[in-house]
């Protein structure tokens, strides 16, 4: 029975059915009228959800055609050229070994997509030299820089960091520590949290920018604290899966010292370890 | 503002004399010649750019993938650009690691060593590994890397991190605050075996509904069938060395036909690691159904490497959930419309 049939039965039913059920009431002819239309809503309701399910119908169609046959062994599934606002990718998926060569014992494929134009992976700092200057307690200093990854032909990169200590007295043991952000809520070297309360004091880190954590690093007021070398693992600062192209984030560093503070020169090493994902 | 201020300046002070005349004959001379000394120090700093803080490295290849027999050499060489205006010492070292995260990304420990690092040496006459070496300005320089393995090398996966960093032999810095050292990477992924091939055991795991309209029973899954389902999923490599993720996300209806096909994103999986599974655009694989699309249906991950197969599969329920929700409420809403209607013709007819 067709689709067409069964809704044509559906209508004859619903009407009849309640033009009987009418029948017992006294007001027959008004009923009838009010009924009409709504099988006849009914009806359009229908006719709608038929037009989905036949043009639905088209397209799977064409999908299982007798020309289409999925082999896993030699067809290529999907390739050419991708490109959207942020990237553009040439692929070949699920064809044979392209674009490598074999020799008497090794094979060798460099670069992400071997068969791809390659491109390096590039990292760039706009400014290695952090110099906070003179230090007045309770008045926070802000400096900045600007961390900036093309992934070439990787697909996808981090970008970690960790310092080699707290700053530090350059003559002494004296650090300023880093920074646990306010105390309603400390943040932590993996946690950003707000660090808006001049009287909390120490070093930490905010990340604003393109693959940054916006989920951790909220607004500009939420910092975080650096990891230590052979303390702590590098916390990741910027990472994406997927190509990048110019990819930019902005580091504001801030430090706040109290009046205890010993006065001196406070020195530290900062790394930033960019790497492409394999 | 400047040359104002310089002018007026001059002219002031010529004031204070009472030669002023011959003053203001000399003046507007001297005003070109500034302009022009001002002029060529702008022009020369923009042929020349000044960025003596800045850092910018590429590095290329960003992976290398070496599939080598115990006994052979390979030399590739790396190229590094430094990409700044001011000559820069770097450092090259080689950092081995075993694990990575689910997207590929190097869990490096910058102080880990391993004994098969001696495999590898740099062919350069000027450049070693671990020691420093300058690059000019806006120049490039090569490294190139050899790899011996040696005839009893073990048959096992190498995994090592190519990290050129930004090095620094001045001492400390002048100032207070931080001196930031940069590091760029390159990965390298080596198999030694004795078949160009070896082993690979692939497994695909959880490949899960993740959003769209679902309900779970079981081990079904039941979701809309107008609204987009998006799948996530991951593959295990359990073998001993690393495989690439060539493969289709499938979803077939009850004769088994494709009615969606999606390729898998190529990447490498570790020996004894996890990793995501992506679509040809690094997300998660999205299928959008539509009306016709009712019953179950099979979501399939195929995964083909060289010489084996992975495939695993989950069912899903597809429903008109959302038209027959639409269906009802409308019932509802018709209901209550004629309800009101004949109730107040009832009330009508009474009176």
């Amino acid at each position: 029975m067709s689709s067409t049939q069964t809704i044509s039965n559906t209508i004859n039913y619903l009407k009849n059915h309640r033009c009987h059920s009418e029948l017992d009431s006294e007001s027959r002819t008004p009923g009838c009228r009010i009924k009409s239309g709504m099988t006849l809503i009914i009806f359009l309701i229908f006719c709608v959800f038929e037009f989905f399910t036949s043009a639905s119908s088209i397209s799977a169609d064409t999908l299982t055609s007798p020309a289409f046959k999925v082999k896993m062994s030699t067809i290529n599934i999907t390739g050419g050229n991708k490109s959207s606002s942020s990237y553009k990718l040439t692929d070949t998926v699920g064809q044979t070994v392209q674009g490598r060569f074999d020799s008497a014992g090794y094979i060798i494929k460099a670069g992400f997509q071997y068969i791809y134009p390659l491109t390096a992976f590039t990292f760039t700092i706009s400014d290695l030299d952090l110099d906070f200057g003179s230090l007045i307690t309770g008045t926070p200093s802000l400096l900045t820089n600007i961390l900036t990854v093309t992934t070439g032909s990787a697909f996808g990169y981090t970008v970690k960091t960790i310092e080699d200590h707290p700053l530090r007295l350059v003559s002494g043991s004296t650090t300023i520590p880093d920074t646990s952000c306010d105390l309603a809520q400390p943040c932590t070297q993996t946690d950003a949290t707000p660090w808006t309360v001049n009287s909390r004091y120490g070093f930490g880190y905010n990340i604003q920018g393109t693959d940054v954590d916006v989920a951790d690093f909220v607004d500009n007021t939420y910092f975080r604290s650096f990891p230590i070398q052979d303390v702590d693992q590098p916390a990741t600062v910027m990472s994406r899966a997927g190509v990048a192209t110019d990819s930019a984030a902005t580091v504001t560093y801030k430090v706040n010292v109290s009046g205890s503070q010993a006065a001196g020169i406070y020195q530290n090493n900062l790394q930033y370890i960019a790497t492409p994902s394999f | 503002m400047k040359k104002f201020y310089l002018k007026n300046h001059s002219c002031h002070s010529e004031l204070d004399s009472e030669s002023r005349t011959p003053g203001f004959r000399v003046k507007p001379g001297m005003t070109i010649v500034f302009l022009i000394f001002l002029f060529v120090i702008l022009a020369n700093a923009g042929i020349h750019p000044v960025n003596a803080a800045g850092y910018g490295l590429s590095l290329y290849p960003p992976l290398l993938r070496v599939h080598i027999k115990p006994g052979k050499t390979i030399t590739q060489v790396f190229k590094i650009d430094n990409l700044i205006g001011e000559e820069k010492i770097f450092i090259a070292r080689l950092v081995p690691f075993t694990d990575a995260d689910l997207f590929g990304n190097p869990i490096l420990n910058l102080k880990s060593t391993a004994p098969w690092l001696s495999y590898f040496s740099l062919t350069n006459s000027s450049i070693k590994l671990g020691e420093p070496f300058t690059i000019k300005a806006n120049s490039s320089e090569q490294l190139i890397l050899s790899l011996t393995v040696p005839e009893n090398a073990a048959l096992k996966d190498l995994y090592v991190t190519l990290l050129v960093s930004t090095y620094s032999n001045t001492g400390v810095p002048n100032y207070q605050g931080t001196q930031v050292s940069a590091t760029t990477g390159s990965n390298l992924l080596i198999t030694i075996a004795s078949e160009a091939y070896p082993p690979t055991l692939l497994r695909v795991e959880n490949i899960t509904p993740t959003s769209g309209w679902l309900f779970k029973f079981g081990s079904y899954y039941l979701a809309d069938s107008i609204s987009p389902v998006s799948f996530t999923a991951q593959v295990l490599n359990r073998g001993d060395f690393a495989a690439e993720t060539k493969g289709i996300f499938k979803v077939a209806g009850q004769k088994a036909e494709p009615i969606y096909l999606e390729g898998v994103l190529p990447v490498n999986v570790l020996a004894k690691t996890k990793r995501v599974l992506q679509n040809n655009h690094g997300e998660n694989f999205v299928f959008t159904p539509n009306l016709g699309h009712i019953g179950p249906f099979r979501a399939t991950i195929s995964i083909k490497t060289d010489n084996a197969n992975a495939e695993n599969s989950i069912t899903i329920i597809f429903l008109p959930l959302k038209v027959s929700f639409g269906l009802f409420f409308a019932s509802l809403f018709l209901i209550a419309i004629y309800q009101t209607t004949k109730s107040k013709k009832d009330t009508l007819d009474t009176s």
